[in-house]
């Protein structure tokens, strides 16, 4: 029974209440693990509450081979409360583990210990682990490390990595809360270690990154922020909402070192119109929000359409409408990203897929912003936002530093016309403090000097060239709009996805390669403009389309349909809660069984 | 609607199971919940000594595929030590504190293996065969060919003994008073099984008493156990093997009369009219014996659970034991017990 493994995909869940440490227990376990190079896939769930006592739930997949999601089921589950673990039993797998706290000392009802709900397929493991975190450390605090030091012993997983990690977490704290910490880690090791293993082996050999790689956990939010650095944000105007906060937080703490600067406003209007102020002068500006926040900027992302004024805005979205469920993810802010606002305002709009994709989203975000000068959402949701993953970060910063069209580009004869007709239908854009740039920019139409014209031709014309600029964008250089996965040519059933849903598209799309059926699936990164070309030709080959969503409405559906003129099937989730890779895995297989009969 | 019925169980070997389904076929709607310490579901504990031939997975033995407890709507409660039984609240106190209510008790808690108290406090260095992880520490520790040292015997041990030996380690035994445990053996029969065992390839040392286990010197087997006559013998494991004592500690405040075991009447009621026994763990009125006396072997045990069973829904049965303690020697020269017929 104790062979090792060849490739490991292993996913704990640890769960406990507000105060039991729960989210840091798997902070270091996560991190531990892609220290040792594993591949690590990590998601927190918190209460809404900003305080009080509440759920916590920190989920970590950790793999030798590229995984694209958490699983539905884990592996092991350690209880911190069997109060909030209870109903999350079902969750682990046949022959899975949990892991639990075998003398609490208050007294339980019938059904109130974790092991009256233990299935007969899974294997219990009770731990003490309140008493080994006071003997070690002499008092119970430590019962979130003392799990680890078990987890650490019984998969035979190296101790030091968790030791640097422990040490590395409480550096800001006395040293005392180190060494504690890791006696009471130690301690549970050591009963880890030489507990009966009623089941696995230990885990496989991490596969490293590649020399001169190394591979670092990243959230969403966090990889957003790397992209901005690393694309040189200038200004960032944010106002707090959930599940951004953190874009903004992170930002405040790094940008200022690097010369940029970060302002919270006064509410999400101000941050738009400070973004898009930020944005005329010609500096790098971004700002980030969540739905509510967006359908504050409708208004101004609309003047920067008008005014050709470039800007970025990230949007990680959360169950809706209105506040909606704030904690919660959901996909069902496409329509207000595309289309939100007066009049035919089109503008650019991006989803990266995964954590990596964050990354270089955010960055290209700001090259597109002033290359097409117009605004850009970069659309991501809770899930993305705080989901962990192992990232390779570029060796070379991949960003270009400036792509704006300037005045040297002024080919005109006389006064200098900002919004000039061209064959890119991008006019060179002056900066303030440009000599002899001076125009006008106003939320009027308006004509190539950018005075207000209403006269039909001209807003014609200049309807026009506000789209079309956008078309270039579709070939932006170095970036992925969209792409496909699995089998080439003609398929049964092939996958339309965006945003973070697409990782659970994939698992299910190689389960179902794996059963037989024939199958790709397509991430659509570049929302608007939509590539239509590049998904016709996808759906030519299939001989039906799933899109799955995390909305109601079937967001992507209708934008697929509606352009195309396309039938699609359509799988809608709005439980809070990412996708299931099974249930678009049924779908697959329904949809693959219809084509047979 | 009415609760249903809960009847618990407090033993997941032979009598629990036999209980178990029986209870199920009789009473479909009750509750049956089987409690035990262990974390593994039922399995064959006979099949023990396969362990040495290289069984490595607890799957390998169990009695019932692992969908049967939900077939069967058998909630099964493992790694949940009963500390106390209180007959007046009908209620279970597990040590991880928490409390069940039962309507009916059927306490299956079978025994454990008995160390003579002189030997006690060397408990730590000797290895076991009681159960699935027992085993597999046991012959983890165990040496390619090695020797092991078994104090007693018991017809647990020998049985274990045979396999061990075809498998190729040695084994030395310490025979005493419960070398044939529980078998009764003539004195004048003794020299004669002793001989057949010497036949069977054990290696018999025969009238010495150990007083302690000690760690081996560098260079030497892991563990010595050292006589009361200064003479010692080395081995790489030492297992004990002194026969089998009721699990019975936490009915102690029950209310039920105990002896050794749970003291039942042939319908294996104990005195408190919710809670039954059966197996290992209880002492059965014998009119024939004028006593109260165990029953050991599997036929016995499994019987008990059903007899039990059948007498917790309903109906008025004696148990009658299958009292064939008899031993033999085959026509190879080897032992042959009725024990060791499953
Ligand atoms: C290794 C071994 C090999 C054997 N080989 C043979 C053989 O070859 N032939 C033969 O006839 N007999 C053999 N026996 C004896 C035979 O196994 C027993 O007679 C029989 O198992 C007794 O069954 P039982 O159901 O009464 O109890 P057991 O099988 O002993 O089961 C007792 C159950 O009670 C549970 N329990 C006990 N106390 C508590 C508590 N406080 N809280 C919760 N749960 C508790 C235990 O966890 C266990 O599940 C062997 C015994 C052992 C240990």
């Amino acid at each position: 029974m104790a062979e090792q493994r060849e490739s490991t995909d292993i996913q704990f869940a640890v769960i406990g209440s507000a105060g039991d440490g729960t989210i840091a227990a798997g902070d270091i376990l996560k991190r531990a693990m892609a220290g040792l190079g594993y591949k690590v896939i990590a998601f927190d769930i918190y209460p809404a509450e900003i305080r009080g006592f509440g759920k916590c739930i920190s989920r970590v997949r950790v793999t030798t081979e590229q995984a694209y999601s958490l699983k539905r089921h884990s592996d092991v589950l350690v209880s911190l409360d069997d109060s909030y673990a209870i109903p999350h039993v079902g969750e682990v797998c046949d022959f899975g583990a949990v892991i639990y706290e075998a003398s609490p000392i208050a007294r339980q009802p019938e059904g109130g210990h974790i092991t009256a709900h233990i299935r007969p397929t899974q294997l219990p493991y009770g731990l003490n682990q309140r008493e080994i975190s006071e003997r070690a450390t002499n008092a119970a605090r430590s019962r979130n490390i003392v799990v680890l030091g078990y987890l650490a012993g019984l998969y035979d997983i190296d101790p030091q990595a968790f030791r640097d990690v422990i040490a590395d977490k409480f550096r800001s704290k006395a040293a005392i809360v180190t060494t504690s910490n890791t006696a009471a880690f130690d301690a549970a090791y050591e009963v880890g270690k030489t507990v009966f293993k009623l089941d696995q082996g230990s885990l496989g050999e991490p596969v490293h990154a590649r020399e001169g790689e190394t591979a670092t956990m990243m959230t969403g939010n966090g990889a957003i922020v790397r992209g901005c650095m690393d694309a040189g944000l200038d200004t960032f105007f944010g106002y707090p909402i959930t599940p951004a906060t953190t874009i903004l937080e992170r930002l405040a703490a790094e940008l200022p070192k690097h010369g940029g600067r970060v302002l919270q406003t006064e509410d999400e209007i101000s941050a738009i119109s400070a973004t898009i102020g930020a944005g005329y002068t010609g500096a790098r500006a971004a700002t980030a929000t969540s739905g509510p926040g967006l359908a504050l900027m409708a208004e101004m992302l609309g003047l920067g359409v008008m005014g050709e004024i470039p800007s970025v805005v990230f949007v990680s979205q959360r169950g809706g409408p209105s506040t909606g469920l704030p904690t919660k993810t959901e996909q069902s802010d496409l329509n207000i990203a595309v289309f939100g606002g007066a009049g035919d305002a089109q503008r650019i709009v991006l989803a990266p897929t995964n954590v990596d994709g964050c990354y270089r989203t955010a960055g290209k975000a700001f090259e597109m912003a002033e290359k097409y000068q117009t605004p850009v959402v970069v659309l991501l949701d809770l899930y993305l936002s705080n989901r962990y993953e192992t990232v390779v970060p570029p060796a070379k910063n991949p960003f270009a530093p400036s792509m704006n069209k300037g005045l040297d580009a002024w080919r005109g004869e006389g006064a200098y016309q900002r919004y000039q007709k061209t064959d890119d239908h991008v006019s060179p854009r002056a900066v303030p403090g440009d000599e002899g740039g001076m125009h006008t920019v106003t939320g009027l139409e308006h004509s190539e000097f950018g005075k207000p014209s209403d006269l039909p031709e001209n807003h014609m014309a200049m309807s026009a060239k506000r789209h079309e600029k956008l078309k270039a964008a579709l070939t932006h250089p170095d970036f992925t709009i969209c792409k496909r996965f699995g089998d080439e040519g003609p398929v049964d059933v092939g996958i339309l996805g965006w945003g973070s849903t697409f990782g659970e598209i994939l698992e299910a799309m190689f389960a179902a390669q794996a059963a037989g059926i024939r199958c790709s699936a397509m991430k659509v990164v570049m929302l608007s403009p939509l590539p239509e070309q590049q998904i016709v030709s996808f759906m030519d080959d299939c001989g039906a389309v799933l899109v799955p969503e995390l909305n109601y409405e079937g967001q992507l559906a209708n934008l697929i349909s509606g352009a195309l003129g396309r039938p699609v099937t359509r799988l809608n989730r709005v439980t809070g809660a990412p996708m299931q890779v099974e249930e678009i895995l049924a779908e697959i297989r329904r949809l693959a069984q219809a084509k047979a009969a | 609607m009415a609760e249903p019925t809960h009847n618990v169980i407090i033993g997941n070997g032979s009598a629990g199971n036999g209980a178990a389904i029986t209870l199920r076929e009789r009473d479909p709607d009750s509750r049956i919940t089987i409690i035990t310490m262990g974390s593994l579901p039922f399995y064959n504990r006979y099949d023990l000594p396969r362990v040495f031939r290289g069984c490595d997975d607890w799957r390998e033995i169990l009695v019932h595929p692992l969908a049967y407890y939900d077939d069967n709507r058998i909630t099964l409660r493992r790694n949940s030590r009963v500390t106390d039984v209180d007959g007046r609240s009908r209620s279970i106190t597990f040590a991880h504190n928490e409390v069940m209510h039962y309507d009916q008790l059927l306490v299956c808690a079978g025994g454990r293996g008995y160390l003579p108290e002189e030997l006690s406090d060397y408990y730590g260095l000797m290895h076991g065969f009681h159960s699935f992880e027992a085993a597999i520490t046991t012959r983890r520790a165990l040496p390619e060919g090695g020797t092991v040292v078994m104090l007693g015997g018991d017809m647990i041990g020998l049985d274990l003994a045979r396999t061990l030996i075809d498998v190729g380690y040695r084994v030395a035994l310490l025979a005493n008073e419960y070398t044939f445990w529980p078998h009764r053996i003539d004195a004048d029969e003794r020299g004669g099984f002793i001989a057949a065992l010497e036949h069977m390839g054990i290696e018999v040392v025969d009238g010495m008493r150990p007083v302690a286990v000690e760690e081996g010197a560098a260079g030497t087997p892991a563990r010595r156990v050292v006589f009361d006559d200064g003479g010692s013998l080395d081995g790489d494991v030492v297992m004990p093997f002194y026969g089998l004592v009721p699990t019975a500690e936490f009915m102690l405040r029950s209310g039920v009369d105990i002896e050794r075991g749970l003291l039942v009447d042939p319908q294996l009621h104990t005195t408190d009219p919710h809670i039954w026994a059966a197996g290992d763990v209880c002492q059965i009125w014998s009119a024939a014996d004028n006593e109260y006396r165990f029953y050991y072997g599997w036929t016995n045990v499994r019987q008990m659970g059903e007899v039990a069973a059948r007498n917790v829904t309903g109906t008025n049965e004696p148990f009658e034991g299958v009292d064939d303690e008899r031993l033999h020697i085959g026509k190879d020269g080897h032992i042959l017990s009725p024990f060791w017929e499953h």
